[in-house]
């Protein structure tokens, strides 16, 4: 095809045609530029390469930052080697490659199988399938953890009190590699489906169509033309889910933990949390995960920016749908089976252990027993100061988060994509690292990098924010990015003709047109922040735990009632933000597309 | 013999509305190459696709040597693969994760039939297109003209019973175009294959097809050789569709035989071919080609005289706006050298046997 080369052809005509104009047209402006890039180059040092350094400093140290300060630090790869060659640290590396080897293979599987369904065949109400399966993306971890939990532990169970009550001798026990790899299959299919779902979208049909021509069944077709041609988009979904779950820690805590299963994640929190807290081997493990994860991350872009072969140049496509005949009804059914699995299941569990009075159930009959249920829960979880607290907290790290991140997005994110300035790809660069740093081991690089400092940041709500920031900067800028590509260099030229100057021309051109994409990325910075745990976790104190933390608090205090009341509470709390920022956000997209 | 292809009554409706087949019927006797032209959205492509069976029809019969493929009146619906036939894509649908080799040698493999020596095949079907030191590159390394050399080699390598081509070379650009044009018409002769042919490049259908069907909104309007659509075309349509761009206005005064003769007010009278029974006093539209006019001319028949309104050079040839009787007239002069005024008088003459009368249906409505 010979489309590649064509754009490469156009991008270099392009690149000669137009002068650098950051540096030739307005050479007054250097000293004004060198000082924009150098605050930016310092914030991204401060947020990002400062937390790393300290980070890989603790791993090759055996010093204690907050006990010796920074004069006893002695550097030395022994410690590192050590820490590596500790069995317990293999186990928790093993299990995770496991675990996540094992619930990516289940998500390819589910993940492949739904986009087939939604995009390649006529199954009903595809358009629901297609929406309804992807809900479990906005499911917290933990939240999925704790309800599967409540659903398959192996004594107390509500899936096993329910088998005990039909007769059946089997009992599922959640709490193992198998309950850990199935919960993560289920819950990170949508990675996987929303690669291939948009690769089987932009298919040419008739690679399909020419292979029944030739003679080949339509099973044969399935496996040597159309998954081949998709092949790259199941790589890069299967890596990312991957990487994803590598650095999740709720599933794991709570499903991993009652059995005793360790993950890298679960293994370094746990370090911390000893007495005396082994920071320097917490630090050791967290670089293990962050290698780990950059492999990933490297091989996942490597596979998406080579070239995709599924596509032809600027076609649109009436994807072809394959007439199951009666078999769509059965296609259908696994669609709801699922969804009665990951979404309907898991809340009923909830619900239930929330407010029933004891989560003791003797008997299938005793579920139906109204006497056993109130609201004790609920009260016992209000009665406690610290749920206020954590709620108003994570929302006031949310606001921080999306207005201060969407800021320093918008500015990164222009000087790198419309500028010529010196020193943007070092801008680029930094700015990206954090996609290959898992959230657990950004808070723990911010463990390192202040907890050493009196009165600095440690303890205040800011330092979550900033992590935060940190950890979902490449989000944010990839976002914004997309939204820049797509208002024409010329608006802005015409602008400067015009003679307006560069803050007046964003001011008043970039700023309007882009509007619909900063309040996106600021959404969506929201969203992840409040959710977020895996940085929070070495990151609060008593006056700045989160919500995430305390449902973890709650989790490991043993009282599954609070636990589900908690879950319902915070599940609640992200629809009710969901919905409205995404309300929020479609009102600025609406008044943006006016101004352009 | 029986026929290769029989499509009869053929019918597609997609929802409601106009179907975009419409009662389609022709034949493509075995070794003959039939090209379905048109404009987009006339049926065209619908029309070859449910030959191939990638649509289903929902009416008519199409059958296929001999054996009906798709009867949906009974019910029967023969699938893409137990049809026999191969089809060439405009986007050419040459499989980019494959090999050229393993490109042309999947059909061989895929089929019921196995056949014997996979290799020798394909190498001689390679060797047909012209791809004999190509076996190996991978597929995406090929130039456009390459890759639908491929998609040949692919639908020929089993030597089905019909081959389809759909627009295989609109992708292409315009010398390409042409140099493969001849070639395929070389290459299908060569194999004695027989073909159904989809294109809305008129030049494409007379070099290629033995036979033309042009097609507009689902149904055929003629399906004649080459030499007959472009001679007799059956109405305005396909003449207008196959060049004849110049249209004058009049009435008819009477008729003998194919002959009619029409007035067309302050020019005068015109002696025209017609397929129609045309009668006395009904509005007629004469539609001839530009290139048909004779400039400077005063033949015996259909002579006329007009006034230049424009001359357009256009170095291969030259083109004349005319003003004959109040109506437009359009003549094409060959030839790097105008040979006429910018202005003024000019005689001309309109060949009887150029000039085709139909009904004026818009007229008549009116």
């Amino acid at each position: 095809m010979s489309r590649p080369a064509w754009e490469d052809f156009v991008t270099a005509t392009q690149a000669a045609a137009l002068p650098d104009s950051g540096e030739t047209v307005r050479p007054t402006r250097g000293l004004a530029a060198s000082l924009w890039v150098g605050a930016l180059l310092l914030i991204l040092t401060f947020l990002v390469a400062y937390p790393l350094l300290m980070l890989v400093f603790g791993a090759l140290s055996d010093s204690n930052p907050v006990v010796d300060g920074f004069g006893a630090f002695r550097p030395s790869i022994a410690h590192f080697v050590e820490v590596l060659e500790n069995e317990n640290v293999r186990l928790a590396f093993f299990n995770a490659l496991a675990a996540c080897g094992g619930g990516t293979a289940l998500a390819v599987v589910i993940g492949l199988f739904f986009s087939w369904i939604v995009v390649r065949t006529n199954t009903p109400f595809k358009g629901f399938i297609a929406g309804a399966s992807m809900i479990p993306l906005f499911v917290p971890p933990l939240v999925a953890g704790v309800a599967w939990g409540i659903l398959g532990s192996p004594k107390t169970g509500l899936l096993n009190t329910s088998l005990k009550w039909l007769g059946i001798d089997f009992r599922f026990d959640f709490y193992s590699m198998t309950g850990l790899i199935a919960v993560f299959g289920m819950y990170y299919a949508p990675y996987v489906y929303m690669f291939t779902a948009s690769a089987l979208r932009n298919m040419d049909p008739s690679l399909e169509e020419a292979s029944e021509v030739s003679g080949a069944s339509a099973f044969t077709t399935l496996f040597t033309v159309t998954f081949p041609l998709i092949a790259p988009a199941i790589l890069a979904g299967t890596l990312l889910s991957f990487v994803v779950m590598l650095g999740i820690y709720g599933v794991p805590a709570a499903l991993g933990a009652p059995a005793n299963i360790s993950v890298l994640t679960t293994y370094i929190f746990k370090l911390t949390a000893w007495s005396p807290p082994l920071y320097n081997t917490a630090a050791a493990v967290a670089i293990l995960l962050m290698i780990v994860t950059a492999i990933l991350v490297w091989a996942q872009q490597r596979v998406l920016s080579g070239r995709s072969f599924a596509t032809v140049a600027g076609k649109a496509f009436r994807p072809r749908s394959l007439d199951l005949g009666g078999w769509r009804w059965f296609t259908f059914g696994l669609a709801l089976v699922y969804l009665l699995i990951v979404v309907v299941l898991p809340t009923l569990a909830l619900v239930v252990a929330a407010f029933r009075k004891f989560l003791f159930i003797k008997d299938f009959d005793a579920l139906f027993d109204s006497r056993a249920y109130g609201l004790s829960h609920f009260n016992a979880v209000f009665d406690n100061p610290l749920t206020m607290l954590s709620i108003w907290n994570t929302l006031k790290v949310g606001v921080i988060t999306a207005l201060l991140g969407g800021a320093l997005a918008f500015a990164i994110g222009y000087t790198v994509n419309r500028t010529h300035v010196r020193g943007r790809r070092a801008i680029d660069l930094l700015s990206t690292i954090p996609v290959a740093i898992p959230g657990l081991v950004v808070g723990v690089a911010y463990l390192w990098a202040w907890i050493g400092l009196p009165g600095g940041l440690y303890g205040t709500i800011w330092i979550l924010a900033l992590a935060f920031i940190a950890r979902f900067m490449p989000d944010t800028v990839k976002a914004l990015s997309t939204s820049f590509l797509q208002i024409h260099k010329e608006l802005e030229e015409a602008a400067w003709i015009c003679g307006r100057g560069v803050v007046s021309t964003i001011a008043t051109v970039v700023l309007p047109l882009a509007r619909p994409g900063v309040v996106a990325s600021m959404t969506l910075l929201f969203v992840l922040a409040i959710r977020e745990l895996g940085s929070s976790l070495f990151l609060y104190t008593s006056d700045t735990t989160v919500m995430a933390v305390l449902l973890l608090d709650y989790y490991e205090g043993g009282n599954t009632g609070k636990t589900a009341a908690f879950s319902l509470v915070q599940t609640l709390i992200l629809a009710v933000l969901l919905g409205l920022t995404n309300w929020l956000s479609r009102g600025a997209a609406q008044g943006g597309s006016r101004v352009g | 013999m029986t026929a290769a292809l029989l499509i009869e009554d053929l019918v597609k409706a997609f929802g409601t509305g106009r179907p975009a087949v419409d009662g389609v019927s022709f034949d493509v006797p075995a070794g003959e190459i039939v090209v379905l032209l048109g404009p987009s959205g006339c049926g065209k492509t619908t029309t070859l696709r449910c030959v191939a069976g990638l649509e289903h029809p929902t009416g008519g019969r199409i059958s296929i040597a001999g054996r009906a493929v798709s009867e949906p009146e009974r019910g029967l619906l023969v699938s893409p693969r137990e049809r026999d036939i191969g089809m060439v894509f405009q986007s050419y649908a040459v499989w980019p994760h494959m090999t050229v080799r393993q490109n042309v040698a999947y059909p061989l493999r895929h089929r019921r039939k196995a056949s014997g020596d996979i290799d020798a095949k394909v190498k001689e079907t390679l060797a047909l297109v012209g791809l004999a030191d190509f076996a190996e590159r991978p597929a995406t390394s090929l130039s456009g003209g390459q890759m639908q050399r491929v998609a040949l080699a692919r639908s020929l390598v089993y030597h089905p019973q019909l081959l389809l081509l759909d627009e295989p070379l609109s992708n292409l650009d315009a010398k390409l175009r042409i140099h493969l044009r001849d070639e395929l018409r070389r290459i299908l002769k060569q194999t004695g294959m027989t073909g159904l042919y989809v294109t809305h490049d008129q030049t494409e259908a007379v070099v290629l097809g033995d036979r033309i069907g042009v097609m507009r909104g689902g149904k055929l309007l003629q399906m004649a050789a080459p030499g007959e659509i472009y001679n007799r075309p059956a109405d305005a349509f396909v003449a207008n569709f196959t060049g004849a761009s110049n249209v004058l206005r009049g009435t008819v005064l009477g008729r003998s035989g194919e002959i009619a003769m029409i007035d067309l007010g302050a020019a005068g009278r015109i002696e025209a071919w017609t397929p129609q029974l045309l009668a006395a006093g009904d509005s007629a539209r004469v539609a001839l080609r530009a290139e048909n006019v004779r400039l400077g001319e005063r033949g015996e028949r259909n002579a006329f005289s007009g006034r230049v309104l424009e001359r357009r050079y256009q170095g291969m040839q030259t083109v004349y706006d005319l003003d004959l009787g109040g109506q437009r007239l359009e003549a094409l002069e060959l030839g790097t050298a105008a040979r006429h005024h910018a202005d003024g008088e000019i005689a001309l003459t309109l060949p009887p046997e150029t000039c085709w009368a139909y009904r004026d249906e818009e007229h008549a409505a009116a």
